[in-house]
Order: C-alpha cells, then structure tokens, then sequence
C-alpha cells in the first residue's frame, strides 16, 4: 500500500510540464483560430504531426527484428477491421509466437 | 398555432444525463486501454499515485502512453525529463486544430469557464461535442466529460494497482503491446495513399536519428518534422495543381 502511494518528484514535475503544455494545446485552439488564420499549407503540416509523431515512436522497435516488424504488418493489417483491443491482444499473441519461431 | 411549433428546452440535467448516456460505448473501449497504460507504468515504474496524478492533469491517453514509454526506456531525470514534456506537447499538437473547430460553441462563454470545460477536450469529448452539433450545451459536455475522466481515472489507477503484480510482462510480449496501440492509433490518422509520403519521411527520419543516439528520443522530433514538411510540401503541390 505504502509503495502505490509513493511519489517521485522528479515525475512529478514532468506531469505539472505535462499537463500546462496539453491544457494549453486546449484552449490554444480557439485562442488561436479567433486571431490568426492558418494556411492550407500550414494546416496541412499541423495535421500530419500526430501521425508522423506515431510513426517515429514505434519504427524503430517494430523494425528491430523480424519477428516483431511482422507483427507489426499483422497489426497495420487488422487495426481498422478490429476493434483496437482485439488488435493489440491479437498481436501480442502473434509477437509471442514468431519470436519463439523466427 | 400548432404545438409543434413549440419546443421546450432540455434541462441542464437532462443534458448532462445525455453526455453520459453518450459517452457509456466510449467507456467500454477506454477502459481496456487505462488498465494496460496503468500496468505499462507499473513496469516503468510508476505508483499507483503517479499514475493517478498524470490521468488526473495531463487527460491525454495517447500522450500518456507517449510518456509511460519514454520514462520506461529513459527514466525521468534531467533531460529525459524534459523531452517527455516535449513529447507529450507533439502528441497532444492535434488538440489545436481539434480546439478550433470547436470556437463557434465557445464563443458566447467567459473565458474562465471555456478554459476549464476545454480541459476535459479528448478526441472523443471532442468528437461528440461536434456531433452534437450547435445546440451543443456546457451541461451535456460535462456530462461526457465526467464520465470519460473518472473511467479513465479509474482504470489506469487500477492497472497500475494491478500491473505491479506481474513479475515480467515482457515473457508475455506486453513489450509489444506499446508498438501494437500506437500502431492502432496510427490507423485512425489514415486518410488514404496521402498519408503515406509523411508517415514513411518520418519513418527514415526517426530510423536515421534513433541509428545516430538510440538512447534518446530526439528521432521523434525528427520524424515529426520530417512528416510535418512532406505534408506542408504536398499541400503546396496540391494547391499548385488546383490553381492550374
């Protein structure tokens, strides 16, 4: 019990940063749109950071090894027929498997 | 004059009655997700109180799962600490574009109340807000807004509570489950063959820089950028293309 409750400062100064750059990321939206207003260029590359921010997170652990860059493909394969926690079991189940084959 | 003429208008607990209502299938699927981000900061190390914390002020799930894998690889000291805030800034960038769809509903609200109803904005608040359409109210978006933070909350306290208990997760490919949910995540950003210039300029960026100080996460930043600019220099081609 003692140990859930402990508190790493350290941490606790990333959540304070974490939390004041998100809840400025929600009310920088319409703060923003009523003074300036974007490009279509300059929305465009907005719009492609989250998925590009995705995609550099996971290349280069999913590309590691084998095993876990076809697990990774299964996963790209089924995340948009599947519901996302049949996805993420379903490839853990196929990550466990191929490591043990390849 | 006919009756039906005359609508009466829902009451503030009628509405915030509905955001419940609404937001229960979005419960379900959510729930899962804070028990794995909880028992993912249970192996990075994080308490149940830590983890409390971050679900109770950053709200975030994606940019907590973000940040659960940095301190997990980096730990929390000096730097790495600063580029988990960083990261958690990157992920959370969409909230902009999100916020401004949104300004037409918050218009003819103080600030201060805006500021703290925008608080609870997820990609799910966000997405039954707009659907609910100009009659949106602040009563049923906080209605939406109670029920997806305490479910979250909750959850990821849980996972954690939970989490702790599990000896190795990686035996059983947990490792992965971090590379399959953003893959996930990354599915609901696909709109087409579009999406592919950006997503494989961040790839060879991040691979590139990841190569260079693996131990780091500056090859976020950079497939970030990389993505950002390939987007920027597709929508210049495609205006181009439109002008002629």
């Amino acid at each position: 019990m003692l140990e859930s409750l402990h508190l790493d400062w350290s941490l606790l100064a990333i959540v304070l940063g974490g939390a004041l750059v998100t809840w400025m990321t929600r009310i920088g939206g319409p703060w923003l749109i009523a003074r300036v207003r974007l490009g279509p260029v300059a929305n465009a590359a907005l719009e492609a950071t989250p998925g590009a921010v995705l995609v550099a997170l996971v290349a280069p652990a999913a590309l590691s090894r084998p095993s876990d860059a076809l697990a990774a493909a299964f996963v790209c394969l089924i995340a948009r027929r599947v519901p996302m926690v049949v996805a993420v079991a379903a490839g853990v189940v196929a990550v466990v498997l191929l490591r043990r084959l390849l | 004059m006919s009756t039906d003429s005359i609508t009466i208008p829902a009451s503030p607990r009628q509405e915030f009655a509905a955001g419940v209502v609404h937001s229960l299938p979005i419960v379900a699927g959510a729930v899962p997700f804070g028990f794995l981000l909880g028992s993912l900061a249970a192996k990075a190390g994080l308490s149940a109180l830590d983890m409390g914390l971050m679900s109770a002020l950053v709200f975030a799930g994606s940019s907590q799962f973000v940040a659960v894998e940095l301190l997990d690889k980096n730990g929390s000291g000096g730097s790495a600490g600063l580029a988990v805030v960083g990261a958690i800034l990157l992920v959370n960038l969409r909230h902009l574009l999100m916020g401004a769809t949104l300004e037409p509903r918050f218009r003819g609200i103080p600030r201060a109340r805006a500021g703290l109803a925008l608080f609870f904005m997820t990609d799910e608040q966000w997405a039954l807000a707009l659907r609910r359409g100009p009659e949106l109210t602040l009563a049923y978006w906080y209605g939406v807004a109670a029920t997806l933070y305490l479910a979250w909350l909750a959850s990821t306290v849980a996972g954690t509570l939970a989490g702790a208990l599990i000896a190795d997760p990686n035996a059983w490919g947990l490792d992965f489950t971090f590379i399959a949910v953003f893959l996930c995540l990354l599915a609901g950003f696909w709109r087409g063959v579009g999406s592919l210039p950006p997503w494989l300029a961040s790839a060879a960026a991040a691979l590139a820089v990841h190569a260079l100080s693996p131990g780091g996460t500056w090859h976020i930043i950079a497939g970030a950028l990389a993505g950002g600019a390939v987007a920027a220099v597709q929508a210049k081609w495609q205006g181009r293309a439109s002008d002629a």
